[in-house]
């Protein structure tokens, strides 16, 4: 035998013998470890998402995409900058938006940890008009129907009213829970076809008053308003409900798999030439993003004109299985 | 006359430092003063000699102890316990997680005496390092399979329950020789969630809530201004809202019944056929073993409908009489009084709704009509849940996925009951109310701006919402 082989030979035979060992003793993967010094998951990091947003690129802004650094708020997508009191910070950040549209933008609160009656907190949240649960078409529409269906254990304080902050035009709704002994203020502006709200909550309501002087030296797009927010301008026009009727040239049906249950909210971006540009899914699972995004674009639309002049607009579609808006908004509250 | 003045200042402090701590706000812990108030079965059902008897037959299959072979057959390979009702057992049967010298004083985690008591052989089993005679039970999971180098791998999910012990070593279990899963490499490599038993007191009324009514409260609570979401868990056959378990991944009491006969015990029934391996042996390996397979001699499944049975309840399978004893269980009867007074379990009540906690733990919702019982017709079943799953935040994600629940999805836990379990939060990695709590608060979580609110409460204020909570 040449010696090459039989090493060759020796070296299978003991590599078999191995393998052999392994089976008759203890497994390795699946459930089983036998690594002395296996390497550890980090702590606390979420790993396994379900329904969740993404978009077609990473370039387009997103409602969820704004940030806190340098103790200043910004968002490109709302085009709006909010700098925090020297001593408020966000420590935790917010969920991803839900199946209805709702955003937690940011949550501020105080950077110490003391205790005492000056403390509260900012929420700075969205809701998306093309997916809200309640029929309401604009912000004013939404927080007088907030007044409208309070539970009768808070106080209203003072109903909706139209405000002016850092020039431009917000309504502005207080109350209170007199058991709590807890303050909420909330201004809202509508940009985008977003109600993008301003909650203050505190004990505290000359802290509150304070907070919200400081909202003056924020920076809002010129849309910005209790009913205005449409886009335009830099951004797309947005207009719930263009991609249907005779505004659809072509269309494609996505073929979900096993998850078809959940609704799944999508907002595109249409270009001058009836083209989608972009897409942002708010809450989807991985194979419905797939199988959404493959139909999209080959999607057409009758070009939005303005002027006479063709025009980027963002609309919003809802696919899987849309829940029904269960209630209505007053008309017996503030207009605009 | 320097000493005298200092004593003084001493004591005044000392007054003031005591004070602070006799009003700072603790968790009045498991009510013992009322009595246990739950397990009972439903008025209707005691009035009805056929139900009752379906009932009490429930219960008694409910509490047997399992063996491989003879009159109780069926237990493992692989198992976490051989009773429904040795970890259903706080405070109550139909409860949760029990330990010793806490009200009603159950008895200590059965996991940890599974050796002592010769449910599993110490010559082939351990007791994993998670199990504790104080408690909680627990099942184990680990999100991730092992690579073939022994690292967890994160493109991997795995999420199935790895049962804590084997039949290998017992007189009744032949030749099968199973290892348990390699539970401390999990730890060191931070692989490992735990969940404990959920209550089932109530669970026919949560199961006879129609899906409108599920809606119209979730469309209701959608328009809040406090960072809420929340969505529903959909089974996946018919597109129905599913409701129990921790991530509301189960669709009915009998599945979730038939589910853990197999999954915790070990035994095959008419809803999950096989006897089945851990995750990693069913999708990655062989299976079974032939050797572990049929142990019980009698083939599958192991619990079945028996046609030679004299009456309804001796006709109907283990399952069915899981079921049937979840559905007659009443909702616990909370206190008015205890603990902490009428007066602040009512302000506690006001203050869960006024800070946004009933946004979620919505406090009651109404059944539709019943075909079983009268006690289940349009009732109002005050769990303290909507049933929806939210985003709960990096700290409380367990990394496992069930159905459309994400790894930081749960079911707004129900919190009828409440007042008289020991174990919090779906792993129980907390006895007190205020770490639930504040557990609610992290990135990504739903329930940050409310557990700020909280935090914004007096002590007083919070002391009254913690008494409201151990009063239900």
């Amino acid at each position: 035998m040449h010696p090459k082989f039989s090493r060759s030979l020796a070296l299978v035979c003991f590599a078999i013998s191995l393998t052999a060992h392994a089976q008759s003793s203890l497994q390795s993967g699946g459930d089983f470890s036998i690594n002395p010094q296996p390497n550890a998951l980090p702590s606390d990091v979420l790993l396994v998402k379900g329904a969740w947003s993404s978009a077609s690129d990473s370039v387009t802004p997103v409602p969820e995409g704004g940030r806190v650094a340098n103790n200043v708020f910004s968002n490109k997508y709302f085009g709006l900058t909010y700098a925090l009191s020297p001593d408020w910070t966000e420590k935790y950040t917010g969920p991803p938006p839900s199946d209805s549209g709702y955003y937690v933008l940011a949550q501020i609160r105080p950077a110490g940890t003391s205790k005492g009656t000056s403390r509260g907190s900012i929420l700075i949240a969205a809701q998306d008009l093309f997916f809200t649960l309640t029929r309401a078409r604009t912000a004013l529409e939404l927080i007088n129907f907030n007044k409208e269906s309070l539970d009768a254990e808070y106080k209203v304080e003072q109903p909706p009213t139209l405000v002016r902050v850092a020039n431009h035009s917000f309504v502005r709704f207080d109350y209170g829970s007199p058991v709590a002994e807890l303050h909420w203020h909330a201004l809202a502006t509508q940009i985008r076809c977003h109600t993008v709200q301003f909650v203050f909550t505190s004990r505290d309501t000359k802290l509150v008053e304070s907070l919200i002087q400081e909202m003056s030296k924020m920076t809002l797009p010129a849309e910005a308003g209790p009913i205005s927010g449409r886009g335009g301008g830099e951004v797309p026009v947005c207009i719930k409900d263009y991609a249907r009727d005779e505004n659809v040239l072509e269309r494609v049906d996505p073929v979900f798999g096993e998850r078809r249950f959940n609704p799944v909210p999508v907002r595109i971006i249409i270009n001058k030439e009836g083209k989608v540009k972009h897409i942002h899914f708010l809450s989807a699972f991985p194979d419905q993003v797939e199988a959404v995004t493959d139909a999209l674009f080959q999607w057409r639309f009758r070009p939005y004109l303005r002027d006479g002049k063709p025009v980027e607009v963002e609309t919003g579609i809802m696919f899987g299985r849309a829940p029904h808006p269960a209630t209505t908004p007053s008309t017996n509250a503030a207009t605009e | 006359m320097k000493t005298t003045k200092l004593a003084s200042v001493v004591a005044i402090l000392a007054a003031l430092v005591f004070t602070g701590m006799a009003s700072a706000q603790t968790d009045p812990g498991v009510r013992s003063n009322t009595g246990v108030n739950a397990g009972q079965p439903l008025a209707s059902v005691t009035a009805s000699p056929n139900d009752l008897a379906f009932f009490q037959t429930g219960l008694a299959q409910f509490n047997e102890h399992q063996t491989v072979t003879g009159d109780n057959p069926g237990l493992g390979p692989r198992f976490n316990l051989d009773s429904c009702g040795a970890c259903h057992s706080q405070p109550a049967p139909g409860g949760t997680s029990p330990a010793s010298g806490i009200f009603p004083n159950v008895g200590p985690n059965p996991q940890s005496q599974v050796i002592a008591n010769g449910v599993v052989s110490g010559s082939t089993n351990t007791i994993p390092y998670f199990v504790f005679a104080n408690g909680p039970v627990r099942e184990a999971r680990f999100p991730f399979f092992f690579d073939q180098f022994g690292n967890p791998n994160p493109n991997a999910p795995n999420g199935g329950v790895e049962d804590l012990f084997t039949v290998s070593g017992r007189t009744d279990a032949g030749s099968c020789s199973l290892q348990q899963p390699s539970f401390n490499t999990a730890r060191v490599t931070n692989n490992i969630i735990f969940r404990i038993p959920t209550p089932v007191f109530g669970t026919g009324l949560m199961a006879n809530i129609d899906d409108s009514t599920l809606l119209a409260n979730h469309a209701a609570q959608a328009n809040n201004r406090l960072g809420v979401g929340g969505a529903f868990n959909h089974n996946g056959n018919d597109g129905t809202i599913s409701r129990f378990g921790w991530k509301a991944q189960n669709k009915s009491l009998m599945i979730f019944a038939g589910e853990a006969y197999n999954v915790e015990m070990g035994i095959s029934n008419e809803l999950f056929t096989q006897d089945r391996p851990l995750p990693g042996e069913d999708q990655l390996g062989s299976g079974l073993p032939a050797n572990c397979l049929n142990l019980a001699g009698i083939g599958y499944p192991e619990d079945i409908t028996h046609s030679d049975g004299a009456t309804a309840s001796t006709v109907t399978s283990d399952v069915g009489l899981f079921n049937t004893f979840m559905q007659f269980l009443d909702q616990p009867i909370p206190s008015t009084t205890s603990p902490g007074g009428a007066t602040s379990i009512a302000n506690g009540r006001s203050l869960f709704s006024a800070i946004g906690c009933a946004l979620c733990h919505t406090p009651s919702l109404t059944t539709q009509a019943s075909h079983l019982t009268s006690g289940l017709s349009n009732a109002t079943a005050k769990l303290f849940s909507d049933i929806e799953i939210h985003h709960m935040g990096a700290d409380l994600a367990d990394n496992v996925s069930q159905g459309g629940a994400g790894g930081d999805q749960f079911r707004t836990a129900p919190l009828w009951g409440l007042g008289q379990r020991i174990f919090l939060l779906h792993d129980g990695r907390t006895a007190n109310l205020l770490g639930a709590i504040q557990a609610h608060q992290s990135n990504g979580s739903e329930a940050t701006q409310v557990e700020e609110n909280f935090d914004l409460l007096s002590p007083s204020q919070q002391q009254d919402l913690l008494n409201f909570l151990r009063s239900l």
